[in-house]
């Protein structure tokens, strides 16, 4: 079964659409309470104890968890110095802590079955260091650096871990970022074409398949940077 | 009901196992982090999933992630003696 963060939109929607066409177990980690097309359960990640309430879930219902996707996150386009503390605490606690959070609630899971794929997700702005999203980028930053180093602690245990940094994405984050704007973006990428949720499910499959099996602690960048 | 020394001989004999020493080599004092650790890294991860494992079936949820767990002056990593109290404590809900 796959654990897919952020389930309810976005990335996070597009992937669990994509594995559950594929025919594979989806459990689909949202705030939201809505039904959806995959098994789903409503959890906050940027909460230390609500993920730990849900993995206590999973281990009483003995769960196999064979992959976790920790594609849940916030966005904020602003300066740095016009950037409410509010707003720079939500995208530490959402993109930075809860990626944190979900990796070494889970990681024991697949620690245990010594096997499991683990993907986090980053932006291609960390790279481009983009003007406007220091904040964001700071969380993201992160995310990268802590994956990398998980990646080492996790290796022992047959756990990969990886990070896919997408350029702009057609997804709720991108409110507020105009067309022009996004346009520059991808003009910056190596491969200066804007990309789409479904490829970005395809590099999820890519890394979730264990012909992947040497990558580990790596950064994709979608379009590259 | 399982008595104190039955789960302290349980942990010393499962921390030998992964230390792979004679389990009357493991002493309360051991400590489990640190330049002196009978267990590396791997080991003491492996030691704590065992630790689930049997609180699991004396029916309660062993938590290795609480904020004084790699405190070195007061976590239950350092010693064999401190993880065993800790354990203890999670069972009778003392903490």
């Amino acid at each position: 079964m796959i654990l897919v963060t952020g389930a309810s939109r976005g990335l996070g929607r597009a992937i669990c659409e994509r594995l559950t066409e594929r025919g594979t177990e989806v459990l689909g980690i949202s705030r939201s309470t809505d039904p959806f097309p995959f098994r789903s359960l409503s959890c906050d990640v940027s909460s230390y104890e609500a993920v730990k309430d849900l993995v206590r879930v999973l281990r009483r219902e003995r769960t196999v968890v064979d992959g976790l996707v920790n594609a849940a996150g916030a966005a904020s386009m602003n300066l740095a110095v016009t950037t409410p503390s509010s707003v720079s605490q939500r995208l530490i606690q959402v993109n930075l802590l809860g990626t944190i959070y979900c990796c070494q609630l889970v990681a024991p899971m697949m620690a245990r079955q010594k096997k499991g794929v683990i993907i986090n997700f980053s932006t291609i702005a960390v790279s481009l260091g983009l003007k406007g999203e220091s904040v964001y980028v700071a969380s993201k930053a992160g995310v990268e650096g802590f994956s990398r180093s998980f990646a080492r602690e996790m290796a022992d245990f047959n756990v990969r871990v990886n990070c896919i940094a997408p350029g702009p994405i057609d997804t709720g984050l991108l409110k507020g970022i105009t067309p022009t704007q996004i346009a520059q973006i991808v003009d910056r990428q190596i491969i200066a074409k804007k990309f789409t949720p479904d490829d970005v499910s395809d590099l999820v499959e890519l890394l979730l398949d264990p012909r992947a099996s040497a990558l580990s602690g790596q950064l994709l960048q979608v379009g590259g940077a | 009901m399982t008595n104190h020394a039955t789960i302290a001989a349980q942990i010393q004999v499962a921390i030998a196992t992964l230390a792979e020493k004679p389990a009357d080599s493991i002493l309360p004092e051991t400590q489990l982090i640190g330049d002196g650790s009978v267990l590396d890294s791997m080991k003491l991860v492996e030691l704590c999933l065992q630790l689930e494992d049997m609180a699991s079936e004396l029916g309660f949820d062993f938590d290795w992630t609480s904020e004084t767990a790699m405190s070195r002056s007061r976590g239950m990593f350092r010693s064999v003696a401190s993880l065993t109290e800790q354990f203890i404590c999670q069972l009778e809900g003392r903490v």
